[in-house]
């Protein structure tokens, strides 16, 4: 009888599920979270219950999860699996059920038996146990939106617990953040690393606002034989030995690097590949070897590695392109220090004139703190001041990215406070000229904002398509 | 001309939410008033002399760091509770407005003890006190009014002032010290200390322009007053946020 009851609530989940879905699209909305919660209401076992059903890669991590998964949505396709993931940001547990039970026809069987899954770091300590996933990827740990996530120790601590809930999972974790290579120190699964080779991006190591400069073991500072960004490095504890380990996936050359690719050389456990990848920025690097170590353990051949890692497109928001009227425009999400300090960094690599506009909102999805713009450098941008023609800021919390930026020495007379989406790309465009790049860096509920007032100008996609 | 020194403690561990702010409007507001001001880092195994200061800082970490920084920091307790006794200017934000107190109770009733250089203490609560809030502070005008101070709050400690410690401010909305008596921050001498997080002193500019007054004012005596500055944009921040907050 009780058997029989679980059955009847898991496919009452499915039903009700599904026409929630249908029902949210029919009245134009992107039914990513909603639907889930009510499934987990009806059946709050239902992982468990689905994870036999699936052959499930999940990533999690402060930067790069988005990109990351897209990557690895291209090793899929080249492996000819066919597969499931979600889209949209959708990566607390009510999102990843949404999209579990999207993948399930309605007696329950999966019509798709591979799903990819991003996770929200906080919600990978339960998820990972109940799904068992049989790949685990961790892009990197840095300091994000604390009034959310809470401090970075409980993040890393948080995903540690997942992990060891399911010592099958093979992982795949960052070598050079100490952080996050940490994971697989003492545990039964099979790890792979990926890193960039030791001095080869060349960098002044900053100590000022590292988020892991003390050895998470004995907490004596670490030594670095090279660094490439934030904490990330070729890491040595001088006092307990805890080291950056070897990497089977790892960058040995970059050959170009520019604003609008990079050429790299990444050696794989048996060869090496030279690509070019279409996304410009350090950090892509990393996407990159994420992905590909992904690629490897799918026994993708070298050329089929090198024709997704050159072919694959960014993910929703985090460096979208468009051409309108002469101009490109360029948006790219920003959401903690980190990955803004490497916007700002792809940035200086801009050859041509353009114009910079910053749309910051204070809402729950973007952390409700902003006092982290002040942990971003954009005294940088005073560098390439004859490069930028205006700054315009807007979002709710225009006022305070106006004041940050004249404290980063940007004059005053520069800078413009534009409310609104519309009015934004306005005068965004009216400063411009002709082959301008227009840059929009606008958190996250200010870019679902900006993308919908573009949708509307210039016929974007739906993006929960 | 005029130069400040500003002492900078453990700007590598105790940075959380974007504390540096303040160091980076000390610095701008002097240098566009043509004061020379230096910046000094003062972390782990470096010496320190408060004779050689005019300004201090310290700011708040997470509890990782905190336990990094323990060690050292009693082995500074005597200078720093010179330096505040001495009168000179002191600002302690979060965990250093906690630092700077007299015990930290942990929630399993253990007291941490702590530097002693204020008369304030403070138990760890259940919930984490979190989000906007103003505070309006009576030493503080503008255009003839109270000026009110605008931040961010985030914090588990609940702090409580004892004798010879004055409230900083009267809280307006949000919660302040504890959630409990009304006020927030705390003023001994020429120390002040806040929960208000990150960006205080960019978008309080009064706040901002009394610490560097009193600093001048201690190394000058005859010191003048301070040349006024063009705040619009800090003014738009600050005056848009009270208005959202408290209306």
């Amino acid at each position: 009888m009780k058997g029989f009851i679980k059955k009847i609530k898991l496919g009452l989940a499915i039903i009700v599920t599904k026409l929630t879905v249908w029902g949210l699209r029919m009245v134009g909305r992107g039914g990513t979270s909603l639907p889930g919660k009510i499934a987990l209401k009806i059946c709050p076992d239902i992982f468990n219950r689905l994870s036999d059903r699936f052959r499930i890669i999940m990533i999690t991590g402060t930067n790069g999860k988005t990109t990351t998964s897209r990557i690895i949505e291209g090793m899929l396709q080249k492996a000819g699996l066919k597969y499931i993931s979600n889209k949209s940001g959708a990566n607390l547990a009510s999102g990843v059920a949404t999209t579990l039970i999207s993948a399930l026809s309605l007696t329950g069987k999966p019509v798709v038996r591979t799903a990819l899954l991003e996770t929200d770091e906080a919600a990978f300590r339960t998820l990972a146990p109940k799904l068992k996933p049989e790949i685990i990827v961790v892009t990197n740990f840095f300091r994000d939106q604390l009034d959310r996530y809470g401090e970075l120790y409980t993040t890393l601590n948080n995903v540690r617990e997942g992990i060891h809930g399911t010592p099958g999972s093979r992982l795949i974790l960052n070598a050079d953040d100490s952080l996050c290579a940490s994971l697989g120190e003492n545990v039964p699964n099979p790890v792979i690393y990926f890193g960039l080779g030791d001095k080869v991006y060349p960098e002044d190591y900053l100590i000022a606002n590292s988020d892991a400069a003390f050895c998470i073991h004995c907490k004596s500072r670490y030594e670095y034989l090279s660094a490439s960004f934030a904490h990330l490095g070729h890491f040595r504890c001088p006092n307990c030995g805890y080291e950056r380990p070897a990497a089977q996936i790892e960058c040995t050359q970059v050959l170009e690097y520019d604003n609008l690719s990079s050429t790299i050389e990444i050696k794989i456990p048996d060869g090496k590949i030279t690509v070019k990848l279409a996304l410009p920025g350090l950090y892509n690097i990393y996407n990159a070897l994420a992905g590909a170590a992904v690629g490897h353990l799918l026994e993708l051949k070298e050329n089929d590695l090198v024709h997704v890692l050159e072919g694959f497109e960014c993910g929703f928001g985090r460096m979208e392109t468009l051409s309108v009227n002469g101009l490109n425009l360029k948006m790219i999400l920003v959401k903690n220090p980190t990955g803004f300090n490497q916007v700002l960094k792809y940035l200086m690599t801009q050859k041509d004139k353009c114009v910079v506009g910053f749309a910051i909102n204070d809402k729950l999805a973007d952390g409700t703190d902003i006092s982290w713009l002040w942990d971003v450098d954009f005294e940088i941008l005073s560098f390439m001041q004859n490069k930028i023609r205006k700054f315009f800021v807007s979002g709710i919390r225009a006022e305070d990215m106006a004041v940050r930026l004249k404290y980063a020495g940007i004059p005053s007379d520069s800078i413009f406070v534009r409310h609104g989406e519309a009015q934004l790309i306005d005068s965004m465009m009216e400063a411009s000229k002709e082959n301008d790049t227009v840059y929009i860096l606008p958190t996250y509920t200010a870019m679902l904002d900006i993308r919908n007032e573009l949708k509307k100008r210039f016929n974007l996609k739906e993006f929960w398509e | 001309m005029y130069e400040l020194k500003i002492c900078y403690l453990y700007p590598d561990l105790l940075n959380l939410y974007g504390d540096r702010g303040n160091i980076i409007a000390l610095q701008r507001r002097c240098q566009w008033r043509d004061i020379e001001v230096n910046v000094e880092h003062v972390s782990i195994g470096d010496t320190l002399k408060y004779e050689d200061y005019d300004i201090f800082f310290i700011g708040g970490g997470q509890d990782y760091e905190q336990t990094i920084i323990q060690n050292d920091l009693m082995g500074k307790r005597e200078i720093i509770i010179e330096a505040v006794e001495a009168g000179k200017v002191f600002l302690g934000i979060c965990g250093g407005f906690q630092l700077l107190g007299k015990y930290y109770k942990t929630p399993g009733g253990k007291e941490i003890e702590c530097l002693g250089a204020l008369n304030v203490w403070t138990h760890a609560g259940d919930t984490r006190l979190i989000g906007n809030f103003v505070f309006e502070v009576d030493f503080l005008k503008k255009n003839g009014e109270k000026y009110r101070v605008v931040g961010f709050e985030n914090h588990a400690g609940k702090t409580y002032l004892g004798d010879g410690v004055k409230p900083l401010g009267k809280v307006i909305k949000g919660f302040g010290n504890n959630g409990e008596d009304g006020f927030e921050g705390a003023v001994y001498k020429n120390t002040f200390c806040t929960y208000s997080h990150g960006s205080l002193l960019p978008k309080n500019p009064v706040l901002a322009d009394h610490l560097i007054m009193l600093a001048l004012l201690n190394k000058y005596p005859d010191f003048q007053g301070l040349t006024p500055l063009d705040d619009e944009l800090e003014n738009l921040a600050h005056d848009s946020l009270v208005k959202r907050f408290t209306d």
